[in-house]
């Protein structure tokens, strides 16, 4: 059953011959697996290609999660590197795709990944990177800032 | 906009894994932002996310005047180089007012749930010692308290009630001393000391502890029996559970840890972790490691707390002058030491010592409301720290 070979496709036509094993990480493609395993074509319809391209290479890698200390520092130091190839727009599509194929691990990796890259952005930044609409008034939001000001100082280093 | 829309759901799971600092910032991003960000699944998805990485805060005190930094509880294991950089939080207090220490028995700086209460405001207009203040060393909020006309400086306790999310400050007096034990809430509106009974008469001989709306201190009634004091901070009720001779009491893992230190010929040192797993029944779930030539558990005066994978935490007392400073991390299961080197806590150093004091297991917690609490606030970016000349 392991060699199975599953064909993914993407939103955009592209097509990903993988291992079933790897394309069970993806607990949709596992889902429907349980319902009917005569399939061995699944379109993804919420994916691109790229993206799909991404989570594959998580999966493939993740495939056999070993317990010892050895191989879990060994991936960790592979999930660091791998994070750092993308900036934040990537990384907020692969958060959705991890969402929609749900791949807990890569969910919880981008995550963190996406809160250490935004930990020190302005509300105008966030504002831009989320799509958010300031439905603040100039006084209000002089206000809540000012309520915050502890939150705007930049370099917390104790001045000799 | 640059993304795709995110919903909701991921947005939260992103943002409760940043400091409360970025939480904070991001309230002024727009109403529905701050809305989102003090919902209840929020705060608590947060809380739990933050309690698995507790972080140590510590205060360096020169002259009555405290300098708060924080770093993780947890060390990583993998980084190679054992140096960790603290984050520095602020000053207290601001150039303007002054904390006066005239004796270190009474504990002048104490924790609870991420606010600290400092007994010993110096309020000069007034002819004011001793004025109660609590700060938020995270937020720079701070209140000062009613003042107490005392014959004698009391010893001061601070807990949190995590039920009712209330702060109390105990004031508790000597067994013969002329003074009544007062409480205070720590709320909004009128504050004011009320007075407190304990049925026994007790010595106090530590500072407290506040674990899950606990308080615990060491007390004793007589040299031959000695105590560990509960005291619950809702009901407001004294317990007392029996104890050994000397120990020390620390948060373990959310649970009251009681450490002995039993010396022995040769240098060999037998360290007991007792561990309070039921207060009713008096339950204990018990340890005991054995050490040999190690000057680190002989001579390290403050074990602080302990860290998720079970290490204790061991800190030194003092910050010296030209000396390095660092934590150090005994695994009692493999009997090792590890030292974890501080940087970043800038030029405090004096020819003479400053005190540090350490507070384990710091959680932040977005439920303490702090801009209820504490009305005055420190602002200003960076707080000038005078260079010190010291012959």
């Amino acid at each position: 059953m392991s060699s199975n070979k599953i064909v993914l496709t993407s939103s955009d036509g592209e097509s990903f011959e993988v291992e079933e094993v790897v394309a069970r990480k993806l607990q949709i493609v596992g889902h429907m697996l349980e319902d009917d395993c005569v399939i061995n074509e699944i379109p993804l319809q919420n994916v691109t290609g790229d993206i799909l391209s991404m989570v594959i290479e998580y999966c493939k890698t993740h495939v056999d999660e070993e317990e010892s200390e050895e191989a879990q520092t060994k991936l960790k130091t592979w999930d660091e590197e791998f994070m750092k190839k993308f900036d934040i727009k990537t990384l907020l599509q692969i958060i959705l795709a991890a969402n929609y194929l749900n791949v807990k691990g890569l969910l919880d990796l981008v995550s963190q990944t996406i809160a250490d890259t935004i930990k020190d952005y302005t509300p105008e930044q966030i504002r831009e990177v989320f799509g958010v609409e300031n439905d603040y008034t100039e006084e209000e939001e002089a206000e809540v800032r000012k309520e915050n000001a502890w939150a705007f100082d930049e370099a917390d280093t104790p001045k000799p | 906009m640059i993304s795709d829309f995110i919903p909701d759901g991921l947005v939260l799971e992103i943002l409760s894994r940043l400091p409360a600092k970025s939480i904070a910032r991001f309230q002024c991003v727009s109403k529905l932002w701050a809305s989102m960000l003090s919902l209840p699944y929020f705060t608590e998805l947060f809380l739990t996310r933050t309690s698995a990485q507790p972080r140590l805060l510590f205060a360096i005190e020169k002259r009555g005047s405290w300098s708060f930094f924080s770093l993780p509880q947890q060390y990583e294991k993998s980084s190679s180089s054992l140096v960790l950089a603290a984050e520095y939080h602020m000053k207290f207090p601001p150039d303007n007012m002054q904390i006066n220490i005239r004796s270190n028995h009474w504990f002048p700086c104490v924790y609870a749930s991420g606010l600290i209460f400092f007994y010993g405001m110096l309020i000069k207009e007034k002819g004011h010692y001793g004025v109660p203040v609590i700060c938020n060393p995270i937020t720079r909020r701070y209140a000062v308290l009613p003042y107490l006309q005392r014959y004698q400086m009391p010893y001061t306790f601070f807990g949190f009630d995590p039920i009712d999310k209330q702060f109390k400050v105990l004031l508790m007096d000597y067994p013969f001393g002329l003074d009544h034990h007062k409480i205070l809430t720590v709320g909004k509106g009128d504050m004011s000391w009320r007075r407190i009974k304990c049925s026994l008469k007790h010595s106090i001989m530590s500072k407290g502890i506040c674990i899950n709306g606990v308080l615990y201190y060491l007390g004793e009634t007589s040299a031959d029996n000695p105590l560990i004091v509960c005291f619950d901070i809702s009901s407001e009720k004294f317990k007392f559970i029996h104890r050994e001779s000397s120990c020390q009491l620390i948060n373990y893992k959310g649970k009251l840890g009681v450490i002995y230190r039993d010396y022995f010929a040769n240098d060999a040192i037998e360290l007991r972790v007792w561990i309070l797993e039921d207060v009713e029944k008096h339950e204990w779930s018990k340890y005991a490691y054995s050490s040999r030539d190690n000057k680190f558990l002989a001579h390290f005066d403050s074990i602080v707390g302990v860290t998720a994978t079970g290490e204790i935490v061991l800190s030194m007392a003092d910050y010296r002058f030209k000396q390095p400073f660092y934590f150090c991390y005994f695994n009692p299961e493999r009997n090792t030491f590890q030292r974890v080197y501080i940087e970043g806590l800038g030029e405090y150093q004096r020819r003479n010592h400053s005190r540090v004091y350490v507070f384990a297991n710091h959680v932040e917690d977005l439920n303490v409301n702090d801009s209820n609490l504490l009305k005055s606030s420190i602002y200003a970016p960076y707080v000038k720290i005078e260079e010190e000349e010291e012959e």
